[in-house]
């Protein structure tokens, strides 16, 4: 026995007013939300919390800062929230690390935060490796040749002295942007800028103190080399062959073997990935294996970006005491 | 209506994939293939990335050529592999298919430089990045696949329901290649859209939800429209609201609307609504 065209017709119309009651709410909730006042600070959106920091350390009382992504999280897999949407609306300046490590997540909310100051090419918008010297750079033939993404290896805030140049691009947009307080922005990134060099001298020396100077280590993923040149260890291979594949037993055992017999004594492991099968090589090469934050954010200690330095050295010191040959 | 604003697009998105997935979802129950979408996505990606190794951006209009070459390759597999479904059940195939794709992906992927994040992009999607460009791209192929479905919508249902008497065995391939490869190509826009979790969610849900409440095909896909709207409404609000990751949100409202769906029915058995809900009042 069918229904009859009566009985679906009665029940269609019965199913469509609940639709219609919740569409009238949503009009309701929508419309309640009261609108953005224009605030007297400079609303800055990064996507990382490296970037905050610097950010809030440029900018001062003048601004107000806020990060997309948590330190904790992988800044290559991000998921957005609305509320990124609105943060990027009402934003003045958008600050991004680039080199396509938000290629995935932030060009389309870009685009869709209706803000045409922070669009690439806006005056809000801040390429943040603007002037940084870019590692494992190569074009088309770099990449068929082997392991080099085209735009570069973009953990360069790594490297402090790349902090630099992250401020001055900050500083420069906020110049753009705010021209009342160059004064301010100028005294503050001088006031960086000192800061950063005296405790780099004390984290190089603190990094030699540990023979980090020359040490040979492996990573798990291409985060490292730019923390590689600014203390001076040696990265000398991989425990992912490529970004996101997991690495076959011939890669293992051959990894084992080198860091052996190239007397590796530390594996340097993201907080995001799996720490199983990196302590095993670690533990049958006789390397300690140490979990390093990548970021602002990412363990409790570091708090900004000098803490984060700091946060680094105290780990590394621990590992380096604890465990792997001498 | 700042808010409002900002969340169109998103919604708009969802409300088109609603449209054809609560469709597409009523044959899939039907004819019990619930995974063949995960299947097809993943065929998909394998293509953009056999593109990628020659040298094609995963993003680019000559890698979606590889993506739909692939699914052609998928579409023919799966219509061709259901020969022998009385002793294999169809989900096998589809589970296989899914897992050999996948995995020949990553080999793949391990001869390319930049690793496998990128094939991992193509999984993810990204509502909230759902640009007016987008939508009109999706409304338009939803709309022309949906046309094609309408003008063959009696083979199609004839062999969802398992009424295949009349039809020769290649005929029946012939139109199972036919709905796989439009299914296909659906599945593969959605997915860079919204992510395979939420695709998958569109596709069964509804369906779901509608054969717990009716019968008759026009009313479960009047249901099934329904629930995928109000769910993708009600998920979008509670997203926001609440500021949480938005295509999560929206598959566990589908979970919410399932739930609730079951309450119904526990309240309400099967039959004692009357009508013509007796056919299947199955209190034996």
């Amino acid at each position: 026995m069918k229904p009859t065209f009566r009985t679906n017709a009665l029940r269609i119309r019965r199913l469509l007013a609940a639709p219609v009651a919740v569409l009238i709410a949503a009009g309701y909730f929508f419309a309640g939300v009261p609108h953005g006042e224009a605030a007297k600070k400079i609303d800055v959106v990064t996507t990382t919390q490296d970037l905050a920091s610097i950010a809030t350390m440029i900018g001062g009382d003048r601004v107000r800062v806020e990060s997309l992504s948590k330190g904790y999280q992988d800044p290559h897999f991000v998921d957005a929230k609305p509320s990124y949407l609105l943060k990027l609306r009402k934003a003045a300046l958008y600050v991004q690390v680039g080199r396509d490590l938000e290629a995935g997540w932030a060009p389309g909310l870009l685009n869709n935060a209706r803000n045409s100051k922070i669009r690439p090419g806006g005056p809000g918008f801040v390429d943040a490796s603007n002037g940084v010297k870019i590692l494992e750079q190569g074009g088309r033939v770099g990449r068929e040749m082997g392991d080099v993404h085209p735009l570069g290896n973009p953990h360069y805030w790594l490297d402090p002295e790349n902090g630099l140049v992250i401020a001055a691009n900050i500083r420069d947009a906020l110049f753009r942007n705010d021209p009342a307080g160059r004064a301010s922005y100028q005294g503050r990134y001088e006031q960086f800028e000192r800061q950063l060099r005296s405790r780099l001298d004390a984290w190089r020396s603190r990094a030699k103190a540990l023979g980090l100077n020359g040490m040979n280590v492996v990573t798990y993923h291409r985060s490292w080399p730019y923390a590689a040149k600014a203390f001076g260890f040696d990265v000398k291979d991989y425990v992912e062959p490529r970004p996101g594949v997991p690495p076959s037993p011939k890669h293992i055992q051959g990894l084992t073997r080198m860091m052996k017999d190239e007397n590796v004594r530390l594996l340097i492991l993201e907080p995001y990935f799996d720490p199983k099968l990196p302590a095993q090589i670690a533990k049958n090469a006789g390397a300690a294996l140490v979990v390093l934050p990548p970021s602002v954010g990412a363990v409790p200690e570091a708090k900004d970006y000098f803490s984060l330095f700091d946060a680094q050295l105290a780990l590394l010191q621990k590992a380096l005491a604890a465990g792997g040959r001498s | 209506m700042d808010a409002f604003q900002l969340l169109l697009w998103p919604l708009l998105a969802c409300i088109a994939i609603a449209g054809i997935h609560a469709y597409l979802g009523f044959h899939v129950v039907e004819r019990g293939v619930i995974f063949v979408d995960l299947a097809l996505a993943q065929v998909a990606a394998l293509g953009a990335t056999v593109g990628f190794l020659v040298g094609h951006d995963l993003h680019s209009p000559s890698s979606g050529w590889f993506s739909i070459a692939a699914v052609v390759v998928g579409a023919g597999l799966l219509a061709v592999l259901k020969a022998d479904r009385r002793r294999i059940p169809q989900e096998a195939f589809i589970g296989i298919v899914y897992a050999v794709a996948a995995a020949t992906a990553i080999l793949i992927v391990d001869r390319t430089p930049e690793g496998a994040e990128h094939i991992k992009f193509m999984f993810v999607g990204n509502l909230l990045a759902a640009s007016p460009d987008e939508v009109a791209r999706l409304a338009i192929l939803y709309a022309a696949i949906g046309i094609l479905h309408f003008l063959w919508r009696k083979p199609f249902f004839a062999i969802s329901r398992g009424e295949t008497g009349a039809m020769g065995r290649t005929e029946v391939r012939l139109w199972d290649f036919l709905f796989y490869l439009t299914f296909g190509l659906v599945v593969t826009q959605s997915v860079a859209v919204a992510g395979v979790l939420l695709v998958f969610s569109y596709l069964i849900v509804p369906s779901v939800v509608a054969m717990l409440l009716a019968d008759g095909a026009r009313v479960r896909l009047a249901i099934g429209w329904i629930v995928g709207v109000l769910v993708s409404v009600a998920g979008m609000i509670a997203s926001y609201h609440f500021d949480l990751p938005t295509g999560a949100t929206v598959v566990t409202t589908f979970g919410v609307a399932l739930a609730l769906a079951l309450a119904y029915r526990a309240v309400v058995p099967r039959g004692a609504e009357g009508g013509g809900e007796t056919r299947r009042a199955g209190r034996t």
